[in-house]
């Protein structure tokens, strides 16, 4: 009997001490802000090695008008929280339809880009540009789809909730950023962002993002509705993501030119 | 009839405009048929869609996951209301939302991945063009005047593809209707490292922006003047391509069994300085349109390009090469060849082009630098008067983003012609010969405004030893998505008649186009 009664015992402790880890990763809080910072970069721009996603956007302008976007996207990283290469297929608005966008983007210095024209079957080399200006013509910026560098901002720590870390991010250098300073909310679990504000010179918030949606897509955990505001104008992109796949196995060699002029169709549906 | 401007090979032989369009639909028709292109739309009806694929989606987690915003009050929803943050999400409403999962119905994505995607779309465009100055060449006051109805096709395949651009346009100036199949290509890719398009497209390569060095697909200079879209300064070929991509390394091979050359300026639309006649003609000359003779419709008079290319860090590099024609008719045709004063016409001499380009991040922007060699085989040491003389062309470009939204790209380009004191001595028109060295500087100006739905943008190439210029104002406007509206200026000035850009000075106008994409 006795044995019997430590062999369940141990199974037990077994399964009291397996589950600790997490219980006290959830219960012991990262203290440092930069060190969250990172963990969000990587849960937000790096799930998996590799990804493919379909992206449809609503921009509604200040009046009220709306137009739509959908493109489709295929990621792969070559170093967690540092390059990756992307591969966008346009397919609305109906003008942009097969136009394709290659980036390679680089840690630490700028991104090569690459815009194919499908009319003119033109490769078009497109030099580095403000970061923060709007992507295809939405409220998102270049630097919200494809992600700001921890190391360009200080990070600090405002807050820690239940649920959220609170974590103020000032620039470390105020040329080509519009904004004075930014605030995240960042979910302890996941590492995503639920919201972040800009804050302009006045103090004042003019623009804000927010996560409508969370999804676990083979256990990672992936933002799939997501909202950006433009406070002053009232306008507005909703961004809806779907088709989320990861680990495909995406090979490095497909981000080259000839994808540009030729989709890799295997990897896109 | 312009035998340049329909371009299938019926077309050529003066055959019914119909006839072409009725070949090309049937051989869509056929293809896509028996691709099985057709069935998909069925397919996509019997598989509801799913938002991504079931199997795949996890179930979410318990307090992340939401539909939509706003559905339930009293669950905490949102991230924001686990956090104990109030505020809600101002204005995003379940109809915000919920179109999405309409237009996720709407969606056609192939569920099984081997079957074929179709894809059908287009415009519909109305362009006019009058000319702003006085021409004395030309009858018609407007350069353009012209009703375009564009279809596409595509039909998407993971080892092959099947695509279709073709336009059908009614043209007020030369008072009849056209059509332009730009695209009848099949792509196929039976490996990773190799894949090859067949059939009618458009070809483009080189680093120059309106500037082609090494470039020697046709062009349409026609179109380029008269403000029609960017994209129709490219006309298409019949050609094969091949690409072989071994790691970083690629090369394009390109046959095009039948010349195709430019679509030149032939003094029908647009008047031009013809040194036979000494003056600048249009269509009030009997000279125009001027008909070339064209090289023998023969294998071995095809053009064959090729290009090979890869990256070193951030920069690319290409080798190019070509065997062919000059792509204008720019040799005279002679009655007697010993004589060169017996000229009866004009054609196209043999050529040769070797070439390379260099493109690359540098000062915060973009540079490049490409060169090509023009080896006019037929006359190499620039002695023939009938022949134009070889070539070396060089390009020096930079460009760069100035302000947020705001780019600016400036080019200098040489065309050196060598053995130019023989050119000279034997020309039959020295007088109208270009410079021995013809320098050329352009400025790119693009500044994108509302969201980018507003476009200012100006191109302006000058020679400062010809003294001629070519200015492109432009403002695109995107009214709402599919409509856009755009209006422009082609502006040609030259102190002489016989120079590049200064010959066309009779045709500056300006445009305005409405094009509704679907």
């Amino acid at each position: 009997m006795k044995p019997i009664m430590k062999t369940w015992l141990a199974v037990l402790t077994a399964g009291f001490v397996f589950s600790v880890p997490s219980v006290r990763a959830g219960a012991q809080d990262l203290k440092d802000a930069r060190e969250i910072v990172d963990r969000t970069n990587v849960a937000q721009y790096y799930a998996g090695e590799d990804g493919r996603a379909l992206i449809r956007m609503k921009i509604v302008d200040g009046k009220g008008r709306s137009q739509r976007r959908q493109f489709s996207v295929l990621r792969r990283d070559l170093e967690d929280g540092g390059d990756q290469n992307y591969l966008v297929v346009f397919d609305q608005p109906a003008d942009v339809r097969n136009t394709t966008f290659l980036v390679k983007k680089h840690a630490g210095k700028d991104d090569d880009r690459w815009l194919y024209l499908p009319g003119l079957d033109l490769v078009k080399r497109i030099a580095a540009s403000d970061e923060r200006t709007s992507f295809v013509g939405t409220h998102f910026f270049y630097e919200d789809i494809s992600g700001r560098h921890p190391a360009e901002d200080n990070h600090e720590l405002l807050e820690t909730t239940d649920t959220e870390y609170v974590v103020k991010s000032t620039p470390k250098s105020t040329t080509g950023v519009e904004f004075a300073h930014y605030t995240l909310w960042i979910n302890k679990k996941t590492f995503l962002p639920s919201k972040i504000e800009y804050v302009n010179g006045q103090g004042k918030v003019y623009r804000r993002i927010e996560t409508a949606q969370v999804q676990t897509i083979q256990g990672l955990p992936t933002i799939t509705r997501m909202k950006v505001s433009d406070v002053e104008s009232g306008g507005y992109t909703l961004s809806d993501i779907s088709n989320v796949q990861y680990d495909l196995g995406i090979p490095d060699d497909i981000f080259v030119e000839t994808s540009l002029r030729n989709p890799p169709q295997k990897w896109l549906r | 009839m312009k035998p340049t401007f329909c371009t299938t090979g019926q077309c050529r032989r003066r055959s019914s405009p119909w006839r072409c369009l009725l070949m090309a639909a049937a051989a869509f028709a056929a293809l896509a048929l028996g691709s099985g292109a057709f069935a998909q739309p069925e397919q996509g009806e019997v598989m509801p869609q799913t938002e991504g694929s079931a199997d795949e989606t996890e179930e979410s987690l318990e307090e992340e996951t939401e539909g939509s915003v706003g559905e339930s009050a009293d669950t905490p929803a949102t991230p924001e209301e686990v956090a104990g943050d109030t505020e809600p999400f101002e204005e995003v409403t379940e109809e915000d939302w919920g179109e999405f999962d309409e237009w996720e119905e709407q969606a056609e994505d192939s569920p099984g991945g081997k079957a074929f995607h179709f894809e059908l779309g287009g415009f519909v465009e109305v362009l006019t063009a009058p000319r702003v100055v006085r021409s004395s060449a030309s009858a018609n006051e407007f350069v353009a005047n012209e009703a375009r109805f564009r279809l596409n096709l595509d039909a998407t395949h993971e080892v092959a593809s099947a695509r279709f651009r073709g336009d059908v346009f009614a043209d007020a100036v030369a008072m009849r209707i056209w059509f332009d199949i730009r695209d009848a290509s099949i792509f196929v890719r039976p490996s990773s490292w190799f894949n090859m398009r067949f059939g009618r497209q458009v070809l483009t390569w080189g680093t120059g922006d309106f500037l082609f060095l090494n470039d020697l697909f046709p062009k349409d200079f026609e179109s380029f003047f008269i403000g029609r879209a960017d994209e129709y300064l490219k006309a298409p070929s019949n050609s094969i391509i091949t690409t072989f991509t071994i790691k970083k390394v690629g090369l394009d091979l390109v046959w095009t069994p039948i010349f195709e050359p430019d679509r030149f300026i032939d003094g029908e639309r647009l008047s031009f300085f013809n040194p036979l006649a000494g003056e600048i003609i249009g269509d009030r000359s009997p000279l125009t349109p001027i008909e070339p003779l064209f090289p023998e419709q023969r294998l071995r008079n095809g053009t064959v390009h090729g290009r090979l290319y890869g990256t070193a860090g951030a920069y690319e590099l290409a080798a190019y090469g070509y065997v062919g024609y000059w792509p204008q008719p720019t040799a005279f045709d002679l009655a007697d060849p010993a004589d060169p004063a017996s000229v009866q016409g004009l054609t196209y001499a043999r050529l040769a082009v070797y070439g390379a380009s260099v493109r690359g991040p540098m000062f915060g922007g973009l540079f490049n630098v490409e060169a090509a060699y023009y080896d006019s085989f037929e006359d190499r040491d620039g002695t023939d008067a009938a022949i134009p003389n070889p070539q070396l062309r060089g390009l020096v470009g930079y460009e760069r983003e100035l302000f947020p939204k705001f780019q600016m790209g400036l080019q200098y380009y040489l065309e050196y012609t060598v053995h130019y004191d023989e050119l000279i001595s034997n020309s039959l028109f020295p007088q109208y010969e270009p410079d021995e060295f013809r320098h050329l500087l352009t400025l790119r100006l693009t500044q994108f405004l509302v969201l980018d739905r507003l476009e200012l943008s100006l191109f302006a190439f000058f020679s400062p030893n010809e003294l001629d210029t070519h200015i492109r104002p432009r403002i695109s406007y995107k009214i709402i998505d599919p409509l856009a509206f755009v209006v422009g200026a082609n502006l040609m000035f030259g102190r002489d008649d016989f120079t590049f850009f200064g010959q066309l000075e009779q045709n500056t106008n300006v445009y305005a186009r409405l094009r509704y994409s679907f």
